[in-house]
């Protein structure tokens, strides 16, 4: 049931974003609400919450393959394939965000390797080529010195990558908001917590045929990891927040502001904290409800959207506070504002990119590594 | 008798100081001698001193623009200047004017702060720019190629002055009424909007991704003008006579003479950036 229903919403989510990727594409970024102040918006956030996703999704996998912990036995596959799916889905997104994504090719032939988006750019290419053949040894050699040599690789890899990601928006100097040092360590942090929520799902809602025990301890296993992960990023939020607060600095003030009490204070106190976070946390803390596979998947996706809005909540107000105040006021026209709501058509391409994730991993779970296939 | 002579006849002893220099058809500033800027119109100075400078090899210039915030009346010239001379589109903009409003009523008064790229020795938007499409010419001036821009914004990202804007296709043409045959109307101001000879090159913009468009923007201290001795057009159209541009590496053109002063500050140099605009205060 919950399987029919999710085949649903991923075509229909699908569908809709079709319109979003076909105005995109033919009609250019007009209809984004992003701009020449607010840089980056929506699918900058979706890029690097699937981007994310994949890294923790591939570090779970690890637990099966390198680490051998027993309640993630004959996990692997799935978690390897749902990483194959989250990170070109990333990368579309924020293909999606390039004004001439034709030229992506001139990254890769005539690259600037001082930027750090050049080496994200070939880390990721670097980390899907790991994905693959990691999914490949999954099924010919799992046993093989081969497949543990390619995921430990894989697994360094991938955190390299998630804290790359930090290092992306901490790198600049200039917005203090993003310019904190440990951002590159808690990427990685918030990478595994994602790979948690998404393995819970996966775990709770769709793999029925795995060992009752097994499937029991593994998602309270699962249940901790998140609690433990989100308990470590209300610390990051609170330390940070805080640390912001008390020292004043205007940029600072007017960033943590716009989170707290501006036009994105329900998507912080309501979806961030209360629905991914408290929620589940408190769900997931009862061992009864911890173990029912629909209870953990609907807190496994609770996680995942408080995730998503966690990354979005980074990247916007990182912009709202103007390089040079008045800037905005200084010269008007279309896309000189500092705020920012993600637009329709934004939404409509986002809506493609989670419809396409859905529904690839849905049918490579049915088609693929079924789970029952592994248990033999 | 003509009109310099009536002046001079009838001035007072207190006036002669400022009427004189007209007379002479020398100045128009009303400066106390002593100042250097009396004996020429700063701008035939510039320009005479820009044409010296060219006759260097490039890389032994060091541009650099001079902005007197004590003159400037935030008129905004300088930013539609610009934007004519550039044929910037709406959203586009090189050089905005900030303006404060301080104290309180009724002790008030306004602060203008014009912002051009401050083409920074050390700019933080070059490097991370993943494939060298914005870089520093072999002037120092950061210019960005158009044809090699992939359109990623990293750059606008790293700029602590917001001095980059994206060009998201708009026209200020689109929608007008076109008069077939006739030299008003769309048409005509559309062909107008398309020429552009940023970087020396024409730029038609067509279409909805034809670069500039889905790339990123910004002042380049209007090199294409510079190259044929020409002054940068926010310099030539201030009203308050309040930009300078020139060559640094000259000691005696005017912007090292302005710069060298004390009362002269660069925007959040703290951010080790090192602007190569100067503001006077
Ligand atoms: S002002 Fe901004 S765009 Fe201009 S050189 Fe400096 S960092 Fe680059
Ligand atoms: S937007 Fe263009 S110029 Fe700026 S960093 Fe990206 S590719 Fe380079």
């Amino acid at each position: 049931m919950i399987k029919k229903i999710s085949y649903a919403i991923g075509a229909l989510t699908l569908a809709f974003g079709l319109w979003g990727v076909y105005v995109r594409l033919f009609e250019g970024e007009q209809s984004a609400n992003y701009g020449s102040y607010i840089i980056w918006g929506l699918w900058v956030a979706m890029y690097l919450f699937l981007a994310g996703l994949a890294a923790g999704a591939y570090m779970l996998a690890a637990f099966d393959y390198l680490f051998n912990v027993p309640q993630f036995k004959g996990t692997g596959k799935t978690m390897l394939w749902a990483a194959l799916v989250t990170l070109p889905a990333g990368l579309a997104s924020i293909g999606m965000d390039l004004g001439h994504m034709e030229r992506i090719w001139k990254v890769y032939l005539e690259p600037n390797f001082t930027s750090f988006l050049t080496l994200m750019v070939w880390g990721y290419t670097l980390f899907l080529i790991l994905i693959v053949i990691s999914l490949y040894l999954a099924f010919k050699a799992p046993e093989k010195a081969a497949m543990k040599a390619v995921m430990w690789i894989g697994f360094v890899v991938a955190i390299l990558v998630a804290g790359g990601v930090g290092f992306l928006l901490g790198g600049n100097a200039a917005r203090l908001y993003w310019h904190v040092g440990l951002f590159p360590v808690q990427f990685p942090v918030f990478a595994i917590a994602s790979g948690a929520g998404l393995m819970l799902m996966l775990v709770g809602w769709f793999m029925p045929d795995m060992d009752k025990t097994q499937r029991s301890n593994l998602l309270w296993l699962l249940a901790i990891i998140s609690i433990a992960t989100s308990a470590a990023k209300l610390y990051f939020v609170v330390a940070d927040f805080t640390q912001s607060l008390y020292g004043g600095v205007t940029d600072n003030l007017i960033a943590v502001n716009y989170v707290l009490n501006g036009p994105q204070a329900f998507t912080f106190w309501g979806v961030q904290i209360v629905l991914g976070l408290l929620i589940p946390v408190i769900v997931l803390a009862q061992p009864k409800l911890a173990k029912n596979g629909f209870v953990a998947g609907l807190m496994g996706l609770f996680l995942l959207i408080g995730y998503a809005a966690g990354r979005l909540l980074i990247v916007v107000p990182g912009q709202v506070a103007e390089m040079m105040p008045g800037q905005a006021a200084a010269f008007t026209g279309p896309k000189l504002d500092i705020t920012y709501t993600p637009s329709l058509m934004e939404w409509s391409v986002t809506s493609a990119v989670i419809g396409f994730s859905i529904l690839a991993i849905l049918i490579g779970m049915d088609r693929i590594v079924r789970f029952k296939e592994v248990k033999k | 008798m003509t009109e310099a002579n009536l002046l001079q006849k009838y001035a007072s002893e207190v006036f002669a100081g400022l009427v004189a220099p007209v007379a002479e058809g020398l100045q128009v500033s009303a400066a106390p001698a002593a100042d250097p800027l009396v004996k020429e119109d700063v701008l035939v100075r510039m320009e005479r001193e820009l044409k010296h400078a060219l006759e260097k090899p490039a890389s032994e210039r060091r541009w650099v623009m001079v902005i007197d915030l004590r003159r400037c009346v935030g008129c905004h010239a300088c930013t539609v200047a610009c934007v004519a001379e550039n044929k910037l589109p709406p959203g586009v903009v090189y050089r905005p004017v900030m303006t404060e409003e301080v104290g309180t009523y009724p002790n008030v008064t306004m602060k203008f702060l014009p912002r051009p790229c401050m083409q920074c020795e050390n700019a933080p938007c070059t490097p991370v720019c993943p494939v060298t499409a914005t870089y520093h010419n072999e002037e120092g001036i950061v210019v960005v190629d158009y044809e090699q821009c992939i359109g990623c914004r990293a750059c606008m990202a790293a700029c602590p002055y917001g001095a980059r804007t994206f060009d998201f296709g708009y026209h200020y043409t689109e929608g007008l009424p076109v008069f077939d045959g006739a030299v008003i109307g769309g048409k005509t101001a559309a062909e107008y909007e398309h020429i552009s000879q940023e970087y020396g090159q024409a730029w038609e913009r067509q279409g909805r991704h034809e670069s500039p468009i889905g790339n990123v923007r910004k002042c380049h201290f209007c090199l294409h003008r510079i190259k044929d001795g020409v002054l940068p057009a926010c310099t030539t159209t201030c009203i308050g006579r309040a930009t300078y541009f020139g060559d640094a590496n000259d000691p005696d053109s005017l912007v090292t003479e302005l710069i060298n002063k004390p009362n002269v500050i660069r925007l959040k140099e703290e951010l080790g950036t090192e602007p190569r605009v100067y503001y006077i205060v």
